[in-house]
């Protein structure tokens, strides 16, 4: 018998989601057999960020997500800065690294100790962590869950260092087109070194040893939630002044395999609407020439979410996609492939920071006054924790005449495209066995394997009536 | 994670000065939290359009002053029964929490605004008999039950950014939705001491004076740059000078009501001015249209579409641009490529045509360019003989 459960809201992700999923048997095993993600906010920031003078995006677009705001205040500045086609001085290349890379190390500790582990293990015996579903909790991990208070720590303690340079964190007001305000001292750099070491430390003694016990734990899930086995990444973290090299290249790779495409070029982006509330005519367009017109009901549409699309096909963004085009890590495409790849990703990037650290010239200006603001047209193509990131800007009159934002969480849940075929997280539903249809607890590992982030997913919207839409072998 | 209840009262007592926490308050403070037979205040947290950011500054709450961070508040101060970002249920179980908690007595926590477009279909809490809770409704039914109803961030208590101009999905503060007097405590993302202190406050059973924004005054009784260090300081023009005001750059200090000069952030490391950038008004009502554009900054402004997708290929033809560099250290521009023996390159900025000098084109087929302390320092160079290339200018 077919049972459809919906999981509204779901939990520990930073946003506001809903997963409806169907469970049937096949094959005798019990499994999800269709799966339809959806979020359930939208805000409308690229609507609010026209005929805005273009400093104010960096300031605004953080505010799409509270957890990697950094990411949303690089790629705008990188947007801007690409329309004057200008470099920023190497300070404010270095402080940027820096400041982005203390964001990344607080949210893959956040994602892993406080919204992720509690589908492995029990957390502490106190709201918020009770009540909480009973099922499949493996013993063993005991000592991962002892860690929590730890990692609570060393996740303030990254926010601290970021804000060394950065001003506060979240959010920074330190990026503007033309560089970084800070001016970095001798006691800056000493004090940023000092929270580098003790995160390093319990990067590599405390997280990355974690993360491998919940592997040995649930080794089936090395098994579970391979997705659309397509990764890309924008690539981030500039290595040299020009740009063009990054510490995570950009690229590509296409069902699972090891050749890495390492062009990636945004006019191979498209939008699908097809399955979104969204005109067909404006099916398939770049997000350069993206229009929303928003059309509802419309046929088999779920979702106000777009479909965005690289050469016509999903992509999974994140961590793993990111070790995997480096070659870093190309052990599997699952589950706990991609909670392994977060952590040893984590472990990368303290190291390199450790370089743009010593790459500082102290006492240097990271801003240049010389730096005009063209009209025309930019991208910012940079990495959130979780995954691809990319703006879009058209300046006229100096004003944003247009913004356009893909954020990972809309590559990873996107919906349906018009050739039916489902996003990354919805393909790595389908097929994943579940035991109790009422605590599918194997779901919520799936979804938080993406480590998820609704806030980012600007063009989610939901309609003001519940769509009456009978899906294909529903009863 | 055993940590008694009283740590945070010995945090209070010991972060008294910073907090700004009178005596009177301390001591029903402890007398509160003394009973451990007292069950703790229950607390429901709603995410409405927000951005997490109030959340994740929350966590980043922590006392040099005892052992006091996050996980001490949330097991031995408040009874946190729902938070959609920290809970351990999901679903069902959700939201069977949260109604068994409204039964009985609570504090309502709002983190984001309420959106009213789409009949606040835009922002869905929870399904509950196949239908759609909106934050809209939420907020309806749970604040006139609440004991208290905190909006925190600067987008549950006026709108916030997502309400900025023209506010795509009509959103409204908790206390317009609901008429009722709410205690505001903003900032995008607002201070994990400013939360902590109000809930402190009404532990101790008072409810703290509030401004007519109703902030609490002891945290946003006075203007920010009244408290600057940078006040009375050379008012800097541009960005990147050490210690200047920044009020002409366009900080917002002199009309932001908030303690951040003395406080700081992130267990008071910095904070935004003394990082070198403005202070962008945050914890104001009308944040952000009241002071967007936020810069005042004098940057010129090009009306220039960009010749290619890549500048930095040349153009068709024998002369090509091979190196342009500013090196800020010995203040030498630098300009190098190939082009025809006895060829004329004319080096100029792209967009004015401004030039900076010529050089020709050596008999080994390449030319050089370099001037000491240029006049200026194009972004864009272009090199022009009868043919132009261009390429950024990259800074050393």
């Amino acid at each position: 018998m077919k049972t459809i459960t919906v999981m509204d809201p779901v939990t520990r992700i930073e946003g506001h989601m809903k997963v409806e999923i169907t469970v049937d048997t096949s094959g005798g095993i019990q499994q999800i057999v269709d799966a339809r993600c959806t979020g359930t906010l939208f805000r409308g920031f690229e609507t609010l960020l026209n005929n805005r003078s273009p400093l104010d995006a960096p300031l605004i677009t953080q505010r799409i997500c509270g957890v990697c705001p950094i990411s949303h205040g690089q790629a705008a500045v990188l947007a801007l800065e690409n329309v004057s086609n200008w470099l920023p001085p190497t300070n404010a290349r270095l402080l940027r690294n820096l400041t982005l890379g203390a964001d990344f190390l607080q949210s893959h500790i956040l994602h892993f100790y406080l919204l992720a582990a509690l589908d492995y293990t029990a957390g502490p015996a106190s709201q918020p962590w009770t009540p909480a579903w009973q099922i499949d909790l493996r013993p063993g991990l005991e000592t991962v869950a002892a860690n929590l208070p730890k990692a609570i720590a060393a996740r303030r303690q990254a926010h601290e260092m970021g804000a060394v340079f950065s001003g506060k964190m979240p959010n920074s007001n330190s990026y503007i087109p033309g560089g970084f305000t800070t001016i970095p001292t001798a006691k800056d750099i000493d004090a940023y070194r000092r929270h580098l070491a003790a995160l390093t430390a319990f990067i590599e003694t405390t997280y990355l040893p974690d993360v491998k016990k919940v592997g040995e734990v649930y080794k089936d899930y090395f098994q579970i939630g391979a997705g659309c086995r397509n990764l890309m990444a924008f690539g981030a973290f500039e290595m040299d002044d020009s740009g063009s090299t990054r510490l995570f290249a950009r690229g590509s790779i296409e069902n699972g395999g090891v050749d890495v495409q390492p062009t990636l070029a945004t006019t191979e982006i498209t939008e699908s609407v097809q399955f979104s509330w969204y005109a067909n005519q404006t099916n398939n367009l770049p997000p350069t020439a993206g229009a929303t017109v928003p059309e509802y009901p419309k046929g088999e549409a779920y979702s106000w979410i777009k479909a965005p699309r690289l050469r016509g096909k999903p992509f999974e963004a994140g961590p793993l996609a990111r070790m995997w085009i480096n070659r870093t890590y190309q052990g599997g495409i699952s589950v706990m492939d991609r909670h392994v790849a977060r952590a040893l990703e984590a472990v990368k990037i303290a190291k390199a920071m450790s370089g743009w650290l010593d790459g500082l010239t102290p006492e240097k200006n990271a801003y240049d006054n010389t730096y005009d603001q063209y009209s025309g047209v930019g991208i910012g193509l940079s990495e959130a924790p979780r995954g691809a990131l990319g703006h879009w800007v058209k300046i006229v009159g100096n004003k944003i005449a247009h913004y356009q934002v893909i954020t990972p969480t809309c590559w990873n849940a996107s919906p349906r495209d018009d050739q039916n075929v489902p996003g990354p997280m919805e393909q790595a539903l389908i097929g994943t066995p579940i035991k109790d249809p009422n605590q599918p607890i194997e779901a919520l590992r799936v979804i938080h394997s993406y480590d998820p982030c609704l806030s980012c997913a600007v063009h989610i919207m939901r309609p003001d009536k519940k769509p009456v839409v009978v899906f294909p072998g529903r009863q | 994670m055993r940590i008694h209840r009283r740590h945070f009262l010995k945090y209070c007592i010991g972060s008294a000065a910073v907090l700004g926490l009178p005596l009177t308050v301390l001591g029903k403070l402890e007398q509160a939290l003394a009973d451990a037979t007292v069950p703790l205040p229950k607390v429901l947290w709603l995410n409405g359009a927000n951005c997490t950011g109030c959340t994740v500054s929350l966590a980043n709450l922590f006392s040099a002053s005892g052992p006091t961070d996050i996980a001490d508040l949330l097991v031995n101060t408040i009874d946190l029964a729902f938070h959609p970002n920290l809970m351990g249920a999901a679903g069902d179980l959700a939201v069977k929490q949260l109604k068994d908690t409204a039964q009985g007595n609570f504090i309502l926590v709002v983190e984001g605004g309420i959106p009213t477009a789409f009949n606040g279909h835009s922002c869905l809490l929870w399904s509950e008999n196949g239908k759609d809770v909106t934050a809209m409704e939420a907020v309806q039914m749970l604040a006139p039950k609440a004991d208290v109803v905190l909006s925190v961030g600067t987008c549950a208590s006026y709108g916030g950014i997502p309400a900025g101009d023209p506010n795509p999905t009509g959103i409204v503060s908790v206390s317009q939705l609901t008429g009722l007097p709410t205690i505001n405590i903003p900032g995008c993302p607002t201070h994990p001491d400013w939360i902590v202190w109000t809930i402190a406050s009404l532990l101790a059973g008072s409810v703290p004076p509030l401004d007519a924004q109703r902030r609490p005054k002891a945290l946003f009784g006075k203007k920010l740059h009244e408290i600057c260090p940078r006040k009375g300081r050379e008012e800097a023009d541009i960005f990147g000078i050490p210690g200047e005001c920044l009020k002409e750059v366009g900080c917002k200090g002199p009309e932001t009501f908030a303690d951040c000069p003395a406080r700081k952030w992130n267990s008071g490391t910095n904070w935004c001015v003394g990082a070198g950038a403005i202070c962008a008004g945050c914890t104001e009502q009308g944040f952000p249209d009241r002071f967007s554009p936020f810069y005042k900054v004098a940057y010129s402004y090009k009306e220039f579409t960009k010749p290619a997708d890549n500048p930095q290929q040349p153009t068709q033809g024998s002369l090509t641009f091979t190196r342009a560099e500013w090196r800020s250290d010995t203040k030498v521009l630098i300009a190098e490529g190939k082009g025809k023996a006895g060829q004329i390159v004319t080096i100029s900025r792209s967009d004015s045509g401004l030039q900076l000098g010529a050089v020709s084109v050596n008999t080994a087929g390449t030319w050089r360019f370099q001037q000491t302390a240029p006049q200026f320092i194009p972004s864009l160079m272009a090199a022009s003989g009868g043919e132009i290339t261009l390429r950024t200018v990259i800074r050393k």
